[in-house]
């Protein structure tokens, strides 16, 4: 992991303003992404994996104000608080996007080809010929079957698999740094969700493109993904190698996260194994930490004061837990 | 593309044949008797025997089937009947108004999209700001007042006040722009909330957040992205609206004097002149199947799911 830092997102928080209510799905995260590799960021629904992503590039639905506080820096350019129009040229350009369902994420009245032109027509300054034929080079890319026809075809004319296809050679077509990859694989079939990891794979090879893939699927991550941060209500968790957090988790939520999954060697007929409670609601501050509630080994001063992310005894891996940490092992609560 | 016009064609005429049967019928059984009518026009005292003799003149002792058969046979060959009031064949004389009528209808289809495209792009384009609660308050208003009375406040404020414009007559453009104001505001107004509101959807849906992610500007997404999405619902509104003016045209014609097609159904109607009326109907309706037609054909290349059936 020698290769340069591109992101690097430091104590952000994230407010969103509806008509009716202020919450704040995002609050004091930070992570860093280097050139090439991939960061997995794993939580809940609801956790604000999403908004933490989305909500800084300005893609938030319409009627829903934003407030960021904080600092982005990518490449050296603070997002924070970045002009709509500096912004507008990054989106596309230097970062794709991916979204989670990519049977409404196309146009249902525009081609294919159509779609994925204009991309390399607004970043890369190609006539619309030229980036017809940089279309179907994008199609082969994503080696997607008979790539001709495709570009004429419509995606109500592709299956899912296809159609996210397509959605991955529109985000790469600019050959962006960084690739933020929404759940790209949960609206698939198990057998395509593997072709589409694959996928991104290959291609993060070929273009050396950085990969913020947000996702709830620990399979995925442990395929993907070189470094994981854990979020819960809104707060990174715990932060480290993949190889490390999903080995020998050090907070107690990515422990019983972990722990969820079920086994080859459970027992047929036995129960699934969950975390008891559910995640806080977010919109009252949280004073402390905010798994507190739900966690078997929190004390006292668990629900006053708000844990650092700290890094454990393992170096590369920071956790938000005082707790766990302090016993060092905590392997009480989970046997492998 | 070509069967669906042909097979469509075919329904046409079916539906075409079923509507002039009913017009007929309707027509014929309306109360008012025209040899009355008539035998009052020829003689201020008119007998039974007269009127009997004018109904013997004009077949109507025979029954409506016949009647019907009778007339439809001459439309086939082309020849629409005479006139009984006038006397005269309604052919020609349709044919010397249904241009009027066409450039009444014309006009207006085109200022209702002129008109809904601008304000209801512009109202998209900033919502919320001046140019949207114009374009809503414009189409409240366009929605809600009748076309008389727009017509007779058009006429009282731009020809008579300000003497900008010609009342009636056919002279050169200047003369159209108030009927086609008239019979065009009510559906101007529909067009640009179907295009305000079309817009709003499709920038709400998830391939509008793509088109962001992509760099584009507002702008161009609308223009790229949202118009092809409401451009089958569009199509299928503006038919609807255009097949609302030719009735509207029954009452902007006489407004301005206008000697179109739905002036002479209007006398006819008057006279209970049933000749005269059925044929202004078969114009009409066969107006309506075009209209219909002409909506498929432009959804279907518009709605890339219905081109694909269709072909």
């Amino acid at each position: 992991m020698a290769s340069k830092e591109i992101l690097r997102v430091s104590d952000l928080c994230v407010d969103l303003f509806t008509q009716r209510s202020v919450i704040r799905p995002v609050d004091g995260v930070s992570y860093s992404v280097a050139a090439g590799e991939t960061l997995a960021i794993v939580g809940e629904s609801g956790s604000g994996k999403t908004v933490l992503n989305f909500a800084p590039l300005g893609l938030m639905p319409t009627g829903v104000n934003v407030d960021l506080s904080g600092s982005i820096l990518f490449n050296d350019t603070e997002l924070v608080g970045i002009a709509e129009p500096a912004l507008r040229k990054l989106r596309g350009g230097s970062i794709g996007t991916i979204f989670q369902d990519p049977m409404s994420a196309l146009n249902p009245a525009r081609t294919i080809g159509r779609q994925i032109a204009e991309v390399s027509e607004l970043h890369m300054g190609l006539s619309s010929s030229q980036a017809e034929s940089r279309a179907l080079d994008l199609l082969k890319l994503v080696r997607m079957s008979d790539p001709d026809a495709r570009l004429k075809q419509y995606p109500h004319e592709l299956s899912g698999g296809l159609r996210q296809r397509v959605m991955i050679a529109i985000a790469v077509a600019a050959e962006p740094q960084l690739l933020i990859a929404d759940e790209p694989t949960t609206a698939l079939d198990v057998t395509v969700q593997a072709q589409i990891i694959a996928l991104l794979k290959d291609l993060q090879k070929r273009l050396n493109m950085a990969i913020v893939l947000i996702t709830h699927d620990m399979g995925v991550v442990a395929g993907i993904a070189s470094r994981v941060a854990v979020m819960y209500a809104g707060r990174v968790a715990e932060y480290g190698p993949v190889g490390d957090v999903l080995v020998e988790p050090r907070h107690p939520y990515t422990m019983g996260l972990i722990d969820a999954i079920p086994r080859a060697d459970d027992a047929p007929g036995s129960l699934f194994r969950g975390l008891p409670g559910a995640p806080p609601i977010l919109g009252a501050p949280i004073p402390g930490c905010a798994f507190a509630p739900r966690c078997h080994a929190a004390i006292e001063s668990c629900h006053i004061t708000r844990p650092a992310l700290v890094s454990t005894v393992q170096p590369l891996v920071s956790a938000a837990c005082p707790i766990i940490n302090k016993h060092n092992h905590g392997g009480a609560y989970v046997q492998h | 593309m070509l069967t669906l016009v042909s097979r469509r064609l075919r329904n046409s005429l079916v539906l075409l044949m079923l509507a002039t049967l009913l017009c007929f019928t309707l027509v014929v059984s309306a109360p008012g008797n025209i040899a009355v009518l008539i035998a009052e026009l020829r003689t201020p005292k008119a007998t039974f025997a007269d009127i009997h003799k004018i109904e013997l003149e004009l077949g109507l002792d025979q029954p409506i089937v016949t009647r019907y058969s009778h007339w439809l046979t001459g439309a086939l060959q082309g020849n629409l009947g005479i006139s009984y009031k006038t006397g005269e064949d309604i052919g020609p004389a349709l044919s010397s108004r249904l241009p009027i009528t066409a450039t009444l209808v014309a006009g207006g289809a085109t200022f209702a999209m002129l008109f809904s495209f601008v304000l209801g792009f512009a109202g998209a384009l900033w919502p919320g700001r001046f140019a949207d609660v114009a374009t809503r308050t414009i189409a409240l208003l366009g929605a809600s007042m009748p076309s008389f009375f727009v017509g007779a406040l058009l006429i009282y404020g731009l020809a008579v006040q300000l003497r900008l414009l010609p009342t009636f007559g056919s002279e050169g453009l200047s003369s159209w722009i108030l009927p086609w104001i008239t019979i065009g505001l009510l559906p101007a107004a529909v067009l640009s909330r179907v295009v305000r509101v079309g817009l709003e959807e499709a920038m709400s849906r998830p391939f509008a957040l793509t088109a962001v992610a992509k760099g584009l500007t507002r702008r161009t997404i609308l223009v790229r992205h949202a118009l092809p999405n409401i451009a089958p619902t569009y199509i299928n509104a503006l038919g609807a609206q255009t097949g609302a003016m030719v009735v509207g045209a029954v009452v902007v014609e006489p407004l301005f004097a206008l000697k179109g097609v739905a002036d002479l159904f209007l006398s006819g109607v008057l006279f209970r002149d049933f000749m005269v009326v059925q044929a202004c109907l078969l114009v009409f309706i066969s107006f309506f199947v075009v209209l219909n037609l002409l909506v498929d054909i432009g959804m279907m290349f518009t709605d890339p799911k219905l081109r694909r059936q269709g072909s």
